[in-house]
């Protein structure tokens, strides 16, 4: 399959309309088909980067949900057991979509990309530094997350010994010291590069937006209209 | 030209001072090695010819430090940034893109250089350092060597005069530090200034024009490349600095009596990439002693290390010991690592509460585990730090706490993951006498290691991984 690669300005056109569209409460039928299809395009963008199997996954927790939502679940439920059903469905249909978002652009987005793009949007190096800090950790807080894991396992303290307290001070503790330690380190070595020069920041990285683009900047944005036209204008 | 005139500098907030009254005169083209103890004040003579000192790093400064003529107080990092290039010691955090092309790139970005130029200069840095196969990739799925080989080449875009480099070494095996060195060897060609602390020296003996050796922030020793040469053995151990040869271990051909053995089989494991891994049908190694597990950055050896822990579920293999055969969940309750970065592994708020957090036995009350707790800090020379917070410690006593701990679970296998990448001698001989103290208390010492200088002081049998298998399995003589 071809490897669809989308401009960074595209991508936060998208995250913005996924985020907004998922998260507020579709009631109509259109406002249901425009809410699914801002859905399905991120799952297939996660296939498009090889995630064929969480792809599958999850667009069969998806179908449960919805099937849930539209059958079984309304607003006269009550129990526990539709509260932690209605509880589930939120989570996929309202969350998970987003997070699918972001995940794909942040994982896609390279660093050069990102600031190239903002410069054009003209948005301040500042802001797009910082913002680009925040991506470049996302990978390092897994990385130490992960091995702050395996120390709990080898210490048998992963339930913080039954308390919840401990099992998130035993977590956080050793993160935020390692963050700490990270970003102080890591801007020493990036002002010796010059970050932070009175000069405007250059990219060779060009951005052009492509046919593709266009494409998915016309679908997300009418999704954006149509929705809002159905939810507050009838 | 680099000049200190009577720099004293201490760190704000500290009392012992960084450096004293240091007068320094750096040649253009020379290559000059600092090296001492740690805390010698070798990192603070970098800091301030890259001007992270004072601009960064805040403390009382008198005297002048001039790079290129340029007094470094007065000078803002950015108009630096062209002129000192840094390569820093830990590959970890000082990356600011995800990908290489982009960490390549962006110091050249920084100051504003034209966009063809910048993509002429990457080309140029990369073929010149053979690195095309590295371009395109996640800083992510880098080794170490791989990284800091990255990091000289994202200081090389900026063609800087000088290059600062520090402990760049720390974290690289034989391999990687042999293309360090022949980084380092093509920048002297290119008639750059290189001023580099390290405490691994054996690379640099034909580099280097000059070595200073620092002593509590003065220069205590200057030796020219002649005298340098001619260093052996027993004069770097008597300066306290780590050998100018790297040394070679020696194996025993013989076959060694019987002795009690610690079975693998089936330690077969791999990432879910797909390329890595460890494919280990069956492997023998004495119990009760101290075992080096070598090997190139990406051989398998800390991925072993991971499985013999029982840190990877999915791993199907077993270890028999005494007789008991352990599966990955019961290894888990048997095996005990120490990190090779130690602040994952310290949770608590004192010394003493995170020794005492590894007793599980539910007989023991709260006091017997604080006097046992004490008895165990006592023997690593703890004690007076028992209700320190752990991370209030230096990276050595933070390392003797995690020991401390792995001590209290009364676990049988200690496992350490390059318990040595940046240290000293002094502190490279205290961590082989602490495993030797662990191999006299009846525990069996695993540890992943590139240090020759560190398996020759204490291990007694080494094995070598190659691509995930055994390579070599030998008793050291």
């Amino acid at each position: 399959m071809i490897k669809i690669h989308l401009d960074p300005r595209t991508k936060l056109v998208m995250i913005f309309a996924v985020s907004f569209i998922v998260m507020v409460n579709a009631v109509s039928t259109i406002e249901w088909i425009v809410r699914i299809i801002v859905t399905l395009i991120p799952v297939f963008l996660l296939a498009n980067e090889g995630k064929h199997v969480s792809a599958i996954r999850f667009l069969l927790c998806y179908a449960a949900a919805i099937l849930l939502l539209k059958y079984y679940i309304s607003a006269e439920s009550t129990g526990i057991l539709s509260a932690l059903l209605l509880g589930y469905c939120g989570i996929v249909a309202q969350f998970m979509p987003a997070m699918i978002m972001a995940w794909y652009v942040i994982h896609t987005t390279k660093i050069g990309e990102f600031m190239s793009a903002m410069q054009k949007m003209h948005i301040p190096d500042g802001i797009s530094v910082s913002l680009a800090v925040v991506m470049r950790f996302f990978p390092t807080i897994k990385e130490e997350c992960l091995s702050i894991n395996d120390a709990m396992k080898m210490r048998d303290i992963s339930f913080g010994g039954g308390r919840i307290t401990k099992m998130i001070e035993y977590r956080l503790v050793p993160l935020m010291f390692s963050c700490l330690n990270i970003g102080d380190e890591l801007s020493a070595a990036a002002v010796t590069r010059g970050l932070g020069a009175q000069v405007r920041r250059t990219s060779p990285v060009q951005l052009k937006i492509k046919a593709v683009d266009w494409l998915m900047i016309v679908i997300f944005l009418l999704s954006m209209i149509i929705f809002v036209i159905s939810k507050y204008f009838r | 030209m680099i000049e200190f005139k009577n720099v004293n500098f201490r760190y704000r907030g500290t009392d012992e001072s960084g450096l004293h009254d240091l007068s320094l005169t750096i040649n253009d083209g020379e290559m000059v090695l600092l090296c001492g103890a740690s805390g010698c004040g070798k990192t603070t003579v970098g800091r301030l010819i890259n001007g992270l000192i004072p601009h960064y790093y805040k403390g009382e400064l008198t005297g002048n430090v001039l790079v290129n003529g340029m007094d470094i107080e007065k000078t803002e990092l950015y108009e630096l940034a062209g002129v000192v290039g840094t390569v820093f010691q830990n590959p970890r955090s000082q990356f600011f893109a995800i990908d290489t092309d982009g960490e390549i790139t962006f110091g050249a970005e920084n100051i504003g250089m034209p966009p063809d130029s910048i993509i002429s200069r990457k080309d140029d840095v990369s073929s010149e350092m053979h690195i095309e196969k590295l371009l395109g990739r996640s800083i992510f799925e880098l080794s170490g060597g791989e990284k800091q080989i990255i990091a000289c080449a994202s200081v090389s875009v900026l063609s800087p005069d000088i290059i600062v480099l520090d402990e760049p070494s720390s974290n690289l095996d034989l391999e990687a530090i042999e293309k360090l060195k022949e980084i380092l060897k093509r920048w002297k060609l290119q008639g750059k200034t290189i001023v580099i602390a390290e405490h691994r020296l054996y690379f640099l003996r034909e580099l280097a024009d000059r070595m200073l050796i620092l002593e509590n922030g003065r220069i205590t020793k200057e030796m020219t490349a002649e005298e340098i040469k001619k260093l052996t053995i027993t004069d770097t151990e008597k300066m306290g600095i780590r050998p100018m040869i790297l040394p070679e271990i020696q194996y025993k051909n013989s076959v060694v009596e019987s002795e009690d053995i610690l079975l693998l089989e089936d330690f077969c494991f791999t990432y879910k990439d797909g390329k890595h891994g460890i494919n280990i049908p069956r492997l023998e190694l004495p119990a009760y002693r101290i075992i080096a597990i070598i090997g190139h950055n990406g051989a398998g050896k800390s991925t072993l290390a991971r499985n013999i822990c029982g840190l990877e579920r999915k791993c199907k293999g077993t270890l028999t010991m005494n007789g008991k055969k352990m599966k990955a969940k019961e290894r888990l309750h048997n095996c005990y690592m120490i990190m090779q970065d130690v602040n994952h592994q310290l949770f608590t708020e004192s010394v003493r509460d995170e020794v005492m957090l590894s007793m599980t036995d539910k007989a023991l009350t709260d006091e017997q585990k604080a006097s046992l707790a004490d008895e165990i800090l006592e023997q690593l020379d703890l004690a007076e730090y028992a209700d320190t917070h752990p991370m209030a410690l230096s990276g050595g006593q933070k390392q003797r706490t995690a020991i401390a701990s792995g001590i209290a679970s009364s676990k049988s296998i200690i496992i350490f993951d390059e318990p040595t990448s940046g240290l000293d001698l002094a502190h490279m001989k205290q961590v082989a006498d602490q495993l030797k103290k662990l191999k006299d208390m009846g525990k069996t010492v695993i540890v992943v290691t590139h240090d020759n200088e560190f398996i020759l002081s204490c291990c007694d049998h080494v094995v070598r991984l190659e691509n995930g298998c055994i390579a070599e399995d030998n008793h050291k003589r």
